[in-house]
């Protein structure tokens, strides 16, 4: 816009409103390696001690390797379930001939709105009556579950954005429907799937209260309740050390996030978090 | 049938199944079973009947007489098949049992000393007091905290007592005794009589009114108005950093949020500097555990108004604003005349979708106030997970948890629909165009 206006009082009022992000930030990458004596707000010793807990287990917790691999387990495969259930149905609900499709359609919107975190208290005891309670396998289908109304609106979107001639040149061709959906309609809605991956991905390693409630033996335990369960502690509080497994924890989450920011940007638009 | 139509059942088959398995099966369920008396004490799964000292006190008050009483809840002593069985590796003679056996099955007695009686008349009695007291000892059963898999099973224990009881007076003790859970619509009464109900009702309102208002939407406009203005480098490092707390996992996101206000943390250290005594900022009084919680939750709630109504700015045509500037509009002008009525939709959007989610939402205060101090920030969404799924007294009120849980599930319902009346619907169902 022009520059006929003076914009320094726009960003002093939007300086001080950031500060809280601004110095929570700093401070949690700043206090992983240095300490800083009570009282004060300025570190004063650089150590690697807070990181101890990658080699070493925190008394009463098991291996955070254990845990992260758990958490990655758990992440990516609600990331290969929502890519794959999503893509064909995403498919079926955009191009082909299935009764009540608009049915489908209309229930996926709904569904996409509605917020599954109501529905906990249920899926515990439908886990619990199952027998899924307290297994990684019960978590990750219910939380592929829920993430596929939005999953399948993504793709469906993608899908629309296939011209049909594409379509019609690979069957007039000769290929069926599945080789043409297969080998010509997939790569040109990659870069749905690449959003949805990601999106999925980070939602299952962000994810707290599913795994919290529905598995939480401590074999199974992922790493947002490893952290949760740290902190709870009152006996060793340690913020410097938290943070320091929270910054381990966040630090995928970023790398994928900086590196896919424009492609997630937009299902992140349209998101579901408070 | 035609080779799409059967390639599309296929490809619409897992998400179908995953979709009614485990998103429109809960929808259903929390409503089932909040009409249940379901807890951790009565189980999921179905009971057994069990009489203890709890039921025999309640069974009196249900006018089932004092003698009867009595003698449910006094040991006995019975000669069945299976306390038969059970006593034959135990070094007993083998005729004592095989008499008792052929000629006596079935024969109950109310005390020990008549029991011991009629041992001691038997052909095959035992030697001695030693010998007789270990037989008479087998034999002792009493109903009395004794676990029945099945209610026949129960009920014909019951009989052996030989205490004629009518029908309605067993079918009283029978469902007393039964341990699991049973259908009940207690929970929606329990629901209206509490006044905590009313309590919760009071925290969701400003929780939901406080947070949409002031971040969700008032401080977004703020944000994606005045970046608007900024040069693109400067715009957009405060999205970025505005960004931040929606990508960042809330374990890590309120764990910050403690460390700037806890007794050790970061806003101590600073005020100490200006001789402010310590305290937990954040539980110490209702007031500042109700700013903590609305700034938690809107830092994260106003990155997505700000994506939102950004991009709806950037959407306005350039030249209506060039040319308000040369007829003099000041940036004010600009803003209440051409910015905001652009974003009326966008608006409506926001508030109405992120009052649902603010609605439902208890995550971030879980992990930050748990509810606290007391629980003056105990919101509907924490209670029903406090009350069904994870509370300090352990006993765990599934049925009363999803009777709350219905709430918001039928909000959820109603509002979605809503959203889908709003979305224009029809346009964006377009017929397949190949038709095989």
């Amino acid at each position: 816009m022009s520059h006929n206006y003076n914009k320094l009082p726009i960003l002093i009022i939007l300086s001080l409103a950031t500060i809280p992000i601004f110095l929570m930030y700093i401070y949690l990458i700043l206090d992983t390696f240095t300490d800083t004596d009570p009282g004060s707000i300025i570190p004063n010793k650089i150590t690697l001690e807070h990181w101890r807990f990658l080699v070493q287990n925190i008394e009463g917790k098991i291996s955070i390797w254990q845990v992260t691999l758990n958490t990655f387990i758990f992440a990516s495969s609600v990331m290969l379930m929502v890519l794959f259930v999503s893509s064909t149905a995403g498919y079926a609900i955009s191009r082909l001939n299935i009764p009540f499709r608009k049915e489908f359609l209309a229930g996926v919107l709904v569904l996409h709105a509605f917020p599954s975190i109501t529905l906990i208290i249920a899926i515990f005891l439908i886990l619990q009556i199952l027998g899924l309670y307290n297994s990684l396998f019960g978590v990750i289908i219910v939380m592929t579950s829920l993430q596929l109304p939005l999953g399948i609106w993504i793709m469906k979107g993608f899908y629309d954005t296939v011209p049909w001639e594409i379509e019609m040149a690979g069957l007039q061709d000769g290929a069926s429907r599945f080789r043409v959906w297969y080998s010509l309609v997939l790569p040109q809605v990659r870069p749905g799937l690449i959003a949805l991956g990601v999106f999925s991905f980070l939602a299952g390693w962000s994810e707290y209260i599913l795994p919290t409630v529905l598995a939480p033996a401590n074999n199974v335990q992922v790493l947002s309740g490893y952290l949760a369960s740290l902190i709870a502690d009152d006996q060793h509080f340690d913020f410097n050390l938290f943070k320091s497994v929270g910054l381990f924890y966040a630090l995928p989450v970023v790398f994928l996030y900086l590196f896919f920011q424009d492609k997630l940007m937009n299902i992140y638009g349209g998101g579901t978090k408070g | 049938m035609s080779i799409s139509a059967k390639l599309g059942y296929v490809f619409i088959a897992p998400a179908l199944i995953l979709v009614v398995l485990f998103f429109l099966s809960p929808v259903i369920l929390t409503g089932v079973f909040s009409f249940t008396n379901m807890s951790t004490a009565t189980g999921i799964t179905g009971g057994a009947y069990k009489l203890t000292t709890t039921v025999i006190r309640d069974l009196s008050e249900k006018g089932i007489s004092k003698n009867t009483l009595k003698t449910i809840g006094s040991e006995n002593y019975s000669i069945s098949v299976d306390n038969l069985n059970s006593i034959k590796d135990k070094n007993i003679n083998l005729a004592l049992i095989s008499e008792l056996e052929q000629e006596h099955l079935g024969k109950i007695f109310n005390s020990r000393r008549n029991f011991e009686r009629f041992l001691k008349k038997l052909n095959n009695r035992p030697r001695n007091i030693r010998d007789l007291k270990k037989v008479s000892k087998q034999f002792k059963s009493s109903l009395i905290n004794r676990r029945f898999e099945s209610k026949d099973e129960f009920i014909k224990s019951l009989e052996k007592l030989e205490l004629k009881l009518n029908e309605s007076e067993v079918a009283i003790i029978v469902e007393e005794s039964y341990t699991g859970w049973v259908w009940t619509s207690e929970n929606f009464h329990k629901m209206i009589i509490l006044p905590e109900t009313k309590q919760i009702l009071i925290n969701t309102g400003i929780y939901v009114t406080l947070t949409l208002f002031l971040f969700n939407t008032g401080f977004a406009l703020i944000l994606s108005i005045s970046t608007f203005y900024l040069p693109k480098f400067q715009a957009s490092i405060f999205r970025a950093l505005w960004f931040l707390p929606r990508i960042t996992p809330s374990v890590l996101y309120v764990l910050l949020w403690k460390w700037l206000t806890w007794d050790t943390g970061f806003m101590n250290a600073f005020l100490s500097y200006f001789g402010v005594q310590q305290r937990n900022w954040m539980l110490d009084t209702t007031i500042n555990a109700w700013i903590f919680i609305i700034l938690i939750n809107g830092f994260i709630g106003a990155s997505m108004g700000m994506i939102i109504f950004s991009s709806a700015i950037t959407s306005i045509p350039k030249q209506i604003l060039f040319a308000s500037e040369v007829d003099g509009a000041s940036r004010l002008q600009q803003i209440i005349h051409i910015i905001l009525p652009q974003l009326k939709w966008p608006i409506l959007f926001v508030l109405t979708y992120q009052c649902l989610s603010l609605l439902t939402s208890f995550e971030q205060i879980l992990l930050s106030t748990d509810g606290g101090p007391g629980s003056t920030t105990e919101v509907w969404a924490l209670s029903a997970y406090h009350n069904a799924l994870n509370n300090y007294w352990g006993n765990l009120q599934y049925g009363y948890g999803a009777a709350l849980a219905l709430v918001l599930v039928a909000i959820g319902v109603i509002m979605s629909f809503t959203f889908l009346k709003i979305f224009r619907f029809n346009d964006l169902i377009k017929q397949p165009r190949i038709e095989q």
